[in-house]
């Protein structure tokens, strides 16, 4: 979303919270500050060439008479098209079929190269992007094999623009690594020429920790590594399928081969596929050591001049730091794709730094605990509330040997003795607020910094500002980072940041293949149309201000709706959570409905009872929540999500209340919905517009909203709230008398800039759908004009 | 009210115009007892005719056939049971709007059917031969250059694609640079599926005519040879001959050759505009024999064999649709493209693929264009790529497209019908609620009433039904006082 | 005494109409175009205004409907 974020908001935050600030934490402190100064990227944090984009490479491309890009001249297609499962086109978008025969091998290979625009059925859609093609150097393509690969997999001939965009964007790439061995920092290269060239740059020289004996002309370390071996999870061996096998869908039961693959296409996918492993088998690198405290400075340059450093952490051959007792238990079993999303991390033997995608529900957080266990040093784990320290607290304990004194819990709340532990769970702003500490907090901040930690766990990080990333990543020294998120989304596209400070995305799951097997819930999700009130109408059609969004969340119909829908699954016997981002309408719709809810003033007291009646007692099957449910606390399970009032219009918002639905039934592959996620919208007003807004991504993933215009015996039913004109009028009347702050949505701490209903829909919407690389690259285009990389220059046509 | 807003005004009032489709019956039904008496004349036409009636029909047919005097209708009636009172009465109404019957008295009084005797006569002659004779012949040598079905399938449907062609991309050529003979931009033009720009003069393409490109094949080409039809007696054909010949093409075999020796001038200038079609094949004007194509062949057969050339078999499901509004087209028809251009916003075109997306842009400028989402719908279910059959949905609602799709069409074209617009005229202020309950229920009678209320005595009359209600109230009022 | 008008009978939903009125009480189409608001789902209007109405109608549909999909460029 463009930048028009920043509006003064401070003043009316200040008006908004002001009642609540007694129950404020010191992590919702730090929230509030960091979030308005979350200012745009300064453009050294980003190598040049990762502003590049392909999507502008077919702009010199005829229309054909219909509107449509043509690329028929732009390409060959071979005569073995059908057996090869995609295309590619100029502007670097690859569309693969999910029904090809060889669509395992290509989508493997998708996803570590490219970025995946939509994925629902048949035909799947990507994107080559500089950060994607970042990523795959990183976990260690080689650019040939990327162009030859994709060659292979493709129906027609490759456009010459693309195989040079991916030149251009892997040649610089991952040549170069920034390793921590034996607790000395190294930059190291397979490539002695691209020493070298850095060498020849004076900041990196200066960066340069020269031994005083050493007075050779490059002085490199050169060593051989050993053959290492693949990081196995678990504490049960192996259970890593290797391409081969994995392709022996070739046979059915007579011997008689199914499917024709092309050859080159499987020969190659076990080279790719087993690369991870033997690539690094007898390498030959060379290596100079620089200088910790320079080791920032180091960085930035090098993403300046184009060689950004990749992380890798050599954790076997680290000495210095204890190990600490910790193993998976064997209970833990690893679903294939945590295993993958792993092996994508440690899959030469050392720990890469990066992001690993999982939607929520599909066990993020083993595949956290089982990082840990690999890496086996010292693990901070960074969430955003005290309520998910808890949980990661009890994740550790579930899938682990660590008990309560490995642990240690750093929040406002609990504090536990810091000294000996080997896993710290806290939050981002336990870590990054200003405020005075108390002498116990500070002592722990001050062991904290101390340590030289194994592993970094990033829970959540999309929620995350890129600024918090930098106060804990200059507070906090550690030897690798894994991020952990539900969706690589954020409004602000500052997502682009991620690469950087953290790695490179290592792996993101389909949520359709994940539903199919039955790992994640099923869900309907359904958005049921409320026709306003005749009366709730006109108020709309003239009022001006913030009251127009009061008016539809208040329409008679939609409480009536609501009311239908609550009794419908109460008598199901489902556990159903409502979501109201407005807060006047949440209490009105709880106190009528005579239902318990929560919202940013109940007290811990209050919400953990609620919680608990509703997790246990079976006459507590509905609650309501504020916005603060979205991050604040863990909500229980529930199968049916209602959102009664969500004009947000974010995107990462309505997936990650999808994902509270997620969590799938044990070992059931669902035939039918077992999971339900309304969206109620008001007919004929904005909310239309937010609510579409808001599906989008999960509509790219492949999940359908059924629209349902009327829900079948709403009418009949005489129970229901507000039948008659009068006690409509009534409503209407309440609506009318609220106060300006009613109409507002709920402030919730940590929460970017939120988009007001009323504000112009299309600012920055051209961007949003194509992940928003656009923005940014515009953002760009002046700034770098005066130095531009002469590829570069190139690729802007 | 300048002349501009009329014409508009009548665009919005006037729901779009519907493509009207008629099967034989229809079509003959709309015929003059003249005409079928001359279209009887034919065995192949009265075989034709036999063969499209319902089954019962058929039987009350061939039951007195040879029956040499009207036979008494309560006889017929005896002969199926009261169960099936309703399909009895709907086979006699055909027969009767056929012509094929008609009632006639027997001494006593006692209503009667009796068949026509032209279709008596002639029926007899295509079951049992005799006569002069009907079919056409075969020829007798045989052709060096034979056609077999594959090349015949073919040839008829890149010539029919022309004629469609012709209509998407109005004067350009079509992917062989071929083009379309004048008399078939008049025959389109005729039945309303192009009309001339009001501009430039040049054929474009009409509501109708977006309606017409939806269909199958099979009642694309029916509906067209009716409209060629209409038009053959203008220019000095005769229509049973036309009509006659249709019919022996439908019964011929396929893959056969026949002769032309014999033929009228009238036969052979229509022979060769279904050459043009692709209803006949003929390798020379002068050739002396013709193959039928299969789209001859199909023209009344309700369970036809879909034609499968090498476009159509690639045509066979080749569009996938996404729960994303996606469209994937398999294709590199210039036509096909076409025709997923008209409701879809078109984004990428690879060499065998065609990348676009259903908008509500998109869809409504389709629904504008007169098709409807029922169209759009069916069109796209028709090509539906095999890959979607397989879907759990597509299993469980009968239709291959993604259920949210389907809906999400019918909801744009829904969002155009939010206001009914009816013209009329509104009367109030009545003096006297008798008054008031006399006109409103005449109105009523005459059933131009559109709305009414009693309590504050207002109604409104549809615009033609106003003169009358006037007319009235003028007459009751001098009655009255 | 009957009076007679010329117009154009308007049939929608509830909300519809609270639309046309709103149309009408605010000018927006540069004059008042209801000649009579006959119950809750259908008005009498003028019968040249029609055309402009639609049109309105569109523009408020288009801006409450959001495009799942944009071209990338």
């Amino acid at each position: 979303m463009g930048p028009p974020k920043k509006i003064t908001k401070k003043d009316s935050k200040a008006a908004g919270s002001s009642k609540f600030e007694k129950r404020r934490r010191p992590e919702d402190e730090a929230y509030a500050q960091l979030v308005d100064d979350d200012g745009p990227t300064t453009e050294s944090d980003i190598p040049a060439s990762a502003i590049k984009n392909a999507e502008r490479n077919d702009e010199g491309i005829q229309e054909d008479e219909y509107g449509a890009k043509d690329y028929r001249s732009q390409m060959e297609l071979k005569i073995d098209h059908s057996s090869r499962p995609l295309w590619v086109a100029p502007n670097g978008h690859i569309f693969l079929e999910s029904f090809s025969p060889v669509y395992k091998h290509a989508h493997d290979f998708l996803i570590a190269i490219s970025e995946p625009v939509c994925r629902p059925e048949h035909i799947h859609e990507y994107k080559l992007t500089p950060y994607s093609l970042y990523a795959a150097v990183s976990v260690g393509l080689q650019t040939n094999d990327i162009i030859e690969y994709l060659k292979r997999l493709s129906k027609t001939t490759i456009p010459q623009g693309i195989i040079e965009f991916i030149q251009l964007c892997t040649l610089s790439y991952g040549k170069v690594k920034l390793v921590l061995k034996h607790n000395k920092y190294f930059v190291e290269s397979p490539h002695p020429e691209v020493l070298q060239k850095l060498l020849k740059d004076p900041v990196v020289q200066n960066c340069r920790l020269r031994p005083k004996d050493e007075n050779g002309e490059d002085g490199f370390i050169t060593s051989v590594q050993d053959k290492s071996k693949p990081a196995l999870f678990g504490a049960k061996a192996a259970t890593t399928t290797t391409g081969a096998s994995e392709t022996g869908d070739k046979v059915d039961g007579d011997g008689i081969v199914t499917t024709i693959v092309p050859e080159d296409i499987t020969n190659f996918y076990e080279k790719i596929d087993n690369e991870d492993e033997e690539e690094e088998a007898n390498l030959k690198t060379v290596s100079f050591e620089v200088n910790q405290e320079k080791i920032e400075t180091l960085q930035k340059r090098c993403v300046e001049i184009e060689y950004p450093l990749l992380a890798e952490y050599d954790f076997r051959n680290d000495s210095v730091n204890p190990d600490i007792n910790i193993d998976l238990k064997p209970a833990a079993v690893l679903r294939p794709y945590q295993e993958k999303s792993l092996r994508k991390m440690f899959g030469n033997g050392r720990a890469r730094s990066g992001v690993i995608v999982l939607p929520c529900g599909a066990g993020k957080s083993l595949v956290g605990v089982t990082a840990c266990c690999t890496v086996r040093k010292r693990a901070l784990v960074l969430c955003n509330s005290g309520v998910s320290v808890e949980q990661w607290k009890q994740q550790f304990k579930m899938w682990s040997t660590a008990d309560d004194s490995m642990i240690c819990r750093f929040t406002s709340e609990a504090k536990d003795k810091p000294m000996g532990c080997g896993i710290l769970v806290t939050t981002y702003s336990m870590i990054t607020h200003t405020q005075k500490r108390s002498w116990e907090a500070e002592q722990t901040m001050r062991w904290l910094q101390e340590q030289e930690w194994g592993i970094m766990v990033l829970d959540e990080v999309h929620t995350i500002p890129a600024k918090m990333f930098r106060r804990v990543l200059t507070l906090v020294q550690s030897h690798c980072k894994l991020g952990l998120t539900a969706t690589l989304l954020r409004e602000d596209d500052k997502i682009a940041d991620l690469n950087f400070l953290i790695g490179p995305k290592l792996y993101e799951a389909n949520w359709l293949e994940l539903e199919k097997k039955g790992y994640i819930a099923k869900v309907q999700c359904a958005e049921v149309w409320c026709p306003m009130s005749p009366e709730f109408y006109h108020e709309y059609l003239i009022t001006k201000t913030s009251k127009k969004m009061l008016l539809y969340v208040m329409n008679p119909s939609k409480v009536r709706n609501t009311q239908f829908l609550i009794k419908y699954h109460e008598k199901r016997g489902d556990k159903t959570i409502v979501f109201s981002d407005n807060v006047f309408a949440l209490k009105h719709y709880a106190l009528k409905l005579n239902k318990p809810y929560i919202y940013g003033p109940t007290s811990q007291n209050e919400r953990i009872q609620i919680l608990q009646n509703f997790k246990f007692n079976p006459k507590v099957n509905t609650i309501f929540v504020s916005k603060v449910a979205d991050t604040s606390f863990d909500l229980p399970e529930a199968n049916v999500l209602i959102q009664i009032s969500s004009h947000g219009g974010s995107r990462r918002q309505e997936a990650q209340r999808l994902g509270r639905i997620l969590r799938a039934k044990k070992g059931a592959i669902a035939e039918e919905y077992n999971a339900f996620f309304y969206t109620l919208v008001s007919q004929d007003t904005m909310e239309m517009n937010y609510a579409r807004k808001r599906q989008r991504f999960l509509v790219n993933q492949g999940y359908s909203y059924k629209v349902i215009t009327h829900l079948s015996g709403l009418d009949s039913d005489n129970d229901l709230l507000y039948k008659t004109r009068e006690e409509q009028g009534h409503l209407l009347q309440q609506v009318l008398a609220a106060s300006d702050i009613d109409c507002e949505d709920e402030k919730v701490p940590g929460e970017g800039g939120v988009v007001r209903p009323g504000g112009s829909k299309r600012t920055g919407g051209i961007s949003s759908m194509s992940g928003g690389d656009d923005a940014v690259y515009y953002e760009f285009k002046r700034k770098n004009a005066h130095n531009v990389h002469p590829l570069f220059k190139k690729f802007r046509g | 009210m300048a002349e501009k807003d009329t014409k508009s005004l009548k665009s919005i009032l006037q729901k779009p115009v519907k493509l009207e489709c008629k099967d034989l019956y229809e079509y003959l039904k709309t015929r003059s007892a003249d005409v079928l008496e001359r279209l009887y004349d034919y065995p192949t036409i009265c075989l034709a005719v036999y063969r499209e009636l319902p089954e019962i029909a058929r039987q009350f047919v061939i039951r007195i056939l040879f029956v040499e005097q009207p036979v008494p209708q309560a006889v017929i009636a005896s002969w199926s049971s009261q169960i099936y009172v309703k399909e009895h009465t709907a086979a006699t109404a055909i027969l009767g709007d056929l012509g094929v019957w008609r009632s006639a008295a027997i001494p006593g009084g006692l209503p009667a059917w009796e068949l026509s005797a032209t279709f008596k006569r002639n029926l007899k002659i295509a079951l049992l031969g005799g006569g002069r004779p009907w079919t056409m012949v075969n020829v007798l040598d045989t052709d060096s250059k034979a056609r077999d079905i594959a090349f015949l399938d073919n040839y008829a449907m890149s010539r029919w694609r022309c004629v469609l062609h012709y209509m998407v991309g109005g004067a350009t050529k079509g992917p062989d640079g071929e083009t379309i003979s004048p008399d078939a931009v008049r025959i389109l033009l005729n039945a309303n599926l192009m009309k001339r720009d009001e501009n430039d003069g040049g054929p474009v393409i009409t509501r109708q005519g977006f309606q017409f490109l939806l269909l199958d094949t099979q009642a694309q080409v029916w509906h067209f040879m009716l409209q060629y039809l209409d038009t053959c007696e203008q220019r000095g054909m005769s229509l049973p001959e036309c009509l006659s010949m249709m019919f022996q093409l439908s019964f011929s075999t396929l893959g056969r050759d026949y002769s032309s020796e014999g033929l009228s001038n009238t036969l052979l200038s229509f022979l060769q505009h279904l050459r043009e079609f692709g209803l006949v094949y003929q390798r020379k004007r002068k050739a002396g024999r013709f193959y039928p194509t299969r789209l001859a062949l199909n023209i009344t057969n309700k369970n036809s064999v879909a034609i499968s050339d090498d476009d159509t078999q690639h045509d066979k499901g080749h569009i996938v649709v996404e729960t994303n509004y996606r469209v994937y087209a398999y294709t590199d028809s210039s036509l096909q493209v076409a025709l997923l251009g008209l409701f879809t916003e078109l984004l990428y075109r690879f060499p065998n693929l065609v990348v676009g997306v259903l908008t509500r842009d998109s869809v409504r400028q389709a629904l504008r264009g007169g098709i409807t989402a029922d169209q759009i719908i069916s069109y796209l279910e028709q090509h539906a790529h095999p890959n979607m059959l397989l879907h759990e949905h597509s299993i469980k609602s009968k239709s291959p497209l993604p259920p949210t799709v389907v809906d999400q069409i019918k909801l744009w074209e829904n969002e155009r019908n939010r206001f009914t617009f009816t013209e009329g005229v509104a009367y109030n202020q009545f003096l006297s609620q008798s008054d008031f309950i006399t006109l409103r229920d005449y109105a009523q009678s005459i059933n131009v009433l559109i709305w009414q209320n009693e309590r504050n005595r207002t109604m409104v009359v549809t615009k033609n039904g106003h003169d009358d209600v006037k007319k009235f109230w003028k007459r009751y009022q001098k009655g009255g006082s | 005494m009957v009076n007679l008008l010329k117009g154009v009978l308007v049939e929608c939903d509830p909300a519809m109409k609270q639309f046309l009125l709103h149309l009408d009480e605010t000018l927006a189409l540069g004059r008042k175009f209801i000649f009579h608001d006959l119950d809750d789902t259908h008005l009498f209007i003028s019968p040249d205004i029609v055309e402009v109405l639609q049109a309105k109608f569109d523009d408020m549909m288009d801006q409450i409907s959001f495009p799942l999909h944009e071209k990338s460029n």
